[in-house]
């Protein structure tokens, strides 16, 4: 009798402890205690897109041309900026051989870049997009342009997040 | 001996009773732990429940605005060419005197169908006008990503001043060469 006794016992304390742990995970809004602790993160990476103008091409008969340079997707610390700089590989000439033919670029409609490697788009303060368009304009000056060819440039654009 | 009969079957009685007692504890308990656990399985048990963005409210959860890419180089009808392309970095963490090293030089899909890149690692001095050339990719197809490169040499631990210059190229036959973007990175090796 007393070890069918014990048996008994064990049994119901037993399962009173299952009891016991199955009560206290759950937290249910119509819980008394509202309470529980868990780490939530979403980090999110330094990543940006710029999209620079591949080409610009003059002719005879179009000699302002306009092409946008954009950065999209920016997401950048908190505190730091995307700038974007203009730089040419000729000093904003157009050569071939020997001769040469200026052109201009103005953007935000009338800001020339004050020499190589100049600023032209800031991208900061939370933003996650900019652009600025840039409008190329030249004046054939066949005083430094003498012969037919290919008068060509190359633009360089660099990108930092300081 | 009429006491002690009686002492016995009082002492019997009580056992049975202790007994039927326990029983019922026992069934009560059985009874309990069966709720309890149906209760928990026809529950919604999860802790945190994600929410799709179209259904957050204002106040409750932080929407991140991806629509970042509204173009006005889409939208300008009088851009003839669509712009190349490049995705930014602004450092890479590689490991101290190993030549291969991970990295993610990548061609958006923007520039499916338009530009290749090529993706140069250039380390400079510490005047910051001369260079070295670390790395050069061949020609990268939209899409595609350079994950694995090997180094001209390995480098000492520290943080050095570099440049990924990208290179785009008309996918045509000539494989023309446009205007380029320099990408100043902290290069830290640790």
């Amino acid at each position: 009798m007393k070890k069918l006794l014990a048996v008994i016992l064990s049994v119901i304390i037993t399962m009173n402890m299952s009891i016991i742990s199955l009560a206290a995970e759950d937290i249910t809004q119509d819980s008394q205690e509202q309470s529980g602790e868990t780490n939530i993160n979403y980090n999110i990476g330094l990543t940006y897109t710029v999209t620079i103008p591949a080409s610009v091409t003059f002719t005879d008969s179009e000699k302002s041309v306009e092409r946008g340079l954009q950065a999209s997707n920016v997401f950048i610390n908190e505190g730091t900026s995307l700038h974007v700089k203009i730089s040419s590989l000729n000093d904003f000439k157009l050569k071939c051989g020997e001769g040469y033919i200026d052109y201009s670029i103005l953007y935000n409609s009338n800001k020339a870049p004050e020499g190589n490697n100049y600023t032209i788009l800031t991208v900061g303060n939370g933003d996650t997009a900019g652009w600025v368009i840039l409008r190329f304009t030249t004046e054939l000056d066949k005083k430094h342009a003498k012969y037919a060819g290919n008068y060509t440039d190359t633009l360089t654009f660099t990108v930092s997040v300081d | 001996m009429n006491r002690e009969c009686e002492k016995d079957g009082n002492s019997i009685k009580v056992k049975r009773l202790l007994l039927l007692i326990l029983l019922i504890l026992l069934i009560l308990t059985i009874s309990t732990v069966i709720i309890l656990f149906l209760i928990r399985i026809n529950s919604d048990n999860t802790a945190i429940v994600v929410v799709p963005n179209e259904n957050i409210s204002g106040g409750v959860g932080l929407v991140i605005d991806y629509d970042a890419k509204n173009s006005m180089l889409s939208k300008n009808d009088n851009t003839p060419e669509q712009g190349v392309a490049i995705s930014g970095y602004s450092s890479m963490t590689v490991p101290a005197n190993t030549d291969k090293i991970t990295v993610d030089f990548y061609n958006p899909e923007e520039n499916a169908e338009l530009y290749y890149l090529t993706f140069e690692l250039r380390l400079y001095n510490d005047n910051g006008q001369d260079y070295e050339v670390l790395y050069t990719s061949g020609l990268v197809e939209p899409g595609k990503h350079i994950e694995q490169i090997t180094l001209s040499h390995g480098l000492e631990k520290g943080r050095y001043d570099a440049v990924i210059h990208v290179q785009p190229y008309r996918m045509n036959e000539e494989k023309t060469l446009t205007n380029n973007a320099d990408m100043r990175i902290a290069l830290i090796v640790k």
